[in-house]
């Protein structure tokens, strides 16, 4: 049970990053590497506004808004341009990237390349029967639980989530209506920085920090997404607690050094067997969502 | 002058590992994250075969391609069937596996290079034999540099020559509308086979040429950063032709060293060198997106 606990917890958080990607690749079909910046740069954010003395409160809020300013200006200085141009997906992923780079080598260069923890001491720990819980596991869990159930009820009750889902069904049409796109996918990219924020922070609230986590995390995250599908908003929370879960097992009964190689085999395996993923439509690969 | 020569081994190890991810990317149309994996295969083949098995350059660099080449079926397979942004992953997937197997196989209590511990894991293999071709073994800095000039003219060659032929034109066509190629009667299947068999090929051998220089190797040769440098190498130089990769693996060559004489203090010298990569990324994807002298842009 103690594993199984383990990988939902850290499934959720890979979940919280999943839902990030998926806001904004669903809607405006950018392979956003960029969020890894995002995500790299979130905890370096709190590090240095609790430093000048800030609370806890005050420094979190301050690092989502970092978040969702860095990623809207991913979009207005880069992804909008490129996407009325027409740009392809390969050049929005590489202009992507070259964000990413940018990110982690400015956070290098700011804070140095040292590991860092959020938090200094033992962690405080309680026991649910024979199941032990960390004080940082129950903040991923609750935070967890919290945003993505908001985000779910968000997506399919409030107008605005159902304008979102009009624009990941079809932009054109959504166009055509008379929303202004733009605003949306502005929307799309501010809501995947608080994501991708979130789960940065509480992450490495339990297990510390470096520039480079980012590019990694956000790789799970996409076997995620293509595990539960990857034409669904949903469907990656699914597929991180099957990948958080598969994960736990792999350190307990094999070795932390092959969670990764065993990641990526399950990433070629669903990509040739099962291309819709879980919870996804049935749809030929190569055929436009 | 051993700066010079330095310089010169560089670049002709990058200019071969250009051209042959030139050949995939810009040629056949696939953006590949899989490249350093077979360029870090190519380097081990190398550093194990001649530190174990005494064996001389061309036979060992030899054995790394053919390795490469069969190992590329693990890329070239998913080819058939995914593309864009889903077959960029599935590379990410085969530089992950092969990055991991290189960095575990490793035990403590083995000696270097036997079956248990082929690899040394993480502390990479030390103490690489400089080339040894013909019985001669080449240990100084401008015997080593005149023998990768005339290993990077053969690989050169080789790509001018698949370039011009009526197969060079195929890759073409399958990178603009495969399915139209496939309505020709062209084996589309078995040209992406041939065309990753020859392009791990070729960065096997750059990858030898590297371990035989720098006499080190470990696992972050084959990391997804190393890949990333290849990839952007490509998309700055210029996709699609022959000139592009000289540009890029000039320009990848040339920035570190002028940076070098900006006297930068030493700590950020890397991480600027990095930044000025990003943004080169993002400025050819804005305003050039065939890159410096390519001809294809990007799908």
């Amino acid at each position: 049970v103690q594993i199984l606990i383990n990988g939902i917890i850290s499934g959720l958080s890979i979940a919280l990053l999943a839902v990030a990607f998926q806001v904004v690749y669903l809607p405006t079909r950018v392979f956003f590497i960029g969020l890894a910046g995002v995500y790299a740069i979130a905890p370096y954010l709190v590090y240095t506004c609790l430093d000048w003395g800030m609370g806890w409160l005050l420094s979190i809020c301050l690092m989502i808004s970092g978040s969702i300013g860095i990623a809207v200006l991913c979009e207005w200085g880069s992804h909008a341009r490129l996407a009325r141009r027409g740009a392809s997906s390969g050049a929005h992923l590489i202009a992507s990237l070259g964000m990413y780079i940018i990110l982690v080598q400015t956070i290098a260069m700011i804070w140095g390349n040292n590991p860092k923890t959020l938090r200094t001491g033992l962690d405080v720990v309680s026991h649910l029967g024979n199941v032990t819980i960390t004080g940082a596991q129950w903040i991923i869990l609750c935070s967890a639980v919290f945003l993505l159930s908001s985000f779910c009820f968000f997506l399919s009750k409030s107008s605005f989530g159902n304008r979102m889902r009009a624009l990941a069904d079809n932009p054109n049409q959504f166009a055509l209506v008379g929303y202004n796109v733009d605003r949306y996918r502005l929307l799309a990219f501010g809501l995947a920085g608080m994501l991708a924020s979130t789960a940065s922070f509480v992450t490495s609230y339990d297990i510390g920090f470096d520039p480079y986590t980012g590019l990694h995390t956000i790789l799970i995250a996409v076997v995620a997404v293509i595990i539960g599908g990857r034409t669904t908003f949903t469907g990656p929370i699914l597929g991180a607690l099957l990948l958080g879960i598969l994960r736990a097992m792999v350190v307990w009964y094999w070795s932390a050094r092959w969670q990764e190689a065993t990641t990526f085999v399950v990433l070629a395996a669903v990509l040739l067997f099962l291309p819709e993923g879980l919870l996804g439509r049935k749809n030929r690969v190569d055929t436009a969502i | 002058m051993n700066y010079l020569l330095h310089i010169l081994i560089y670049f002709e190890i990058y200019l071969v590992v250009a051209l042959s991810l030139n050949l995939v990317v810009g040629y056949c149309g696939l953006l590949t994250l899989a490249h350093a994996g077979f360029y870090a295969i190519g380097g081990y083949t190398y550093a194990i075969l001649s530190l174990n098995l005494g064996w001389g350059f061309i036979p060992a660099s030899l054995a790394g391609a053919a390795i490469a080449a069969v190992m590329s079926l693990t890329i070239s397979l998913p080819s058939w069937r995914l593309r864009g942004d889903f077959f960029i992953l599935a590379s990410l997937a085969v530089q992950a596996l092969l990055f991991s197997t290189l960095y575990n196989w490793s035990s403590t209590d083995a000696p270097l290079g036997s079956w248990k511990n082929l690899t040394n894991g993480p502390f990479g293999i030390t103490a690489i034999p400089r080339p040894r071709i013909f019985g001669q073994t080449l240990s100084s800095p401008i015997a080593f540099a005149l023998f990768a000039t005339i290993v990077t003219a053969f690989c050169v060659l080789v790509v001018w020559r698949l370039k011009r032929s009526p197969w060079g034109r195929l890759l073409i066509a399958i990178r603009e509308d495969e399915l139209a190629t496939r309505g020709l009667g062209k084996n589309t299947r078995r040209t992406k086979i041939q065309v990753f068999a020859i392009s791990s090929a070729l960065v096997a051998i750059a990858g030898a040429m590297y371990s035989a220089h720098v006499r080190y190797i470990d696992p972050s040769s084959a990391s997804l950063d190393e890949s990333i440098l290849m990839l952007s190498m490509v998309i700055v130089g210029g996709m699609g032709n022959f000139r592009g990769p000289f540009v890029g693996a000039a320009v990848l060559i040339i920035l570190p060293e002028i940076l070098r004489f900006l006297a930068l203090p030493d700590a950020q010298a890397a991480n600027i060198r990095m930044l000025i990569y990003g943004l080169l990324l993002i400025l050819m994807m804005h305003f050039r997106p065939q890159g410096i002298a390519g001809e294809y842009r990007l799908q």
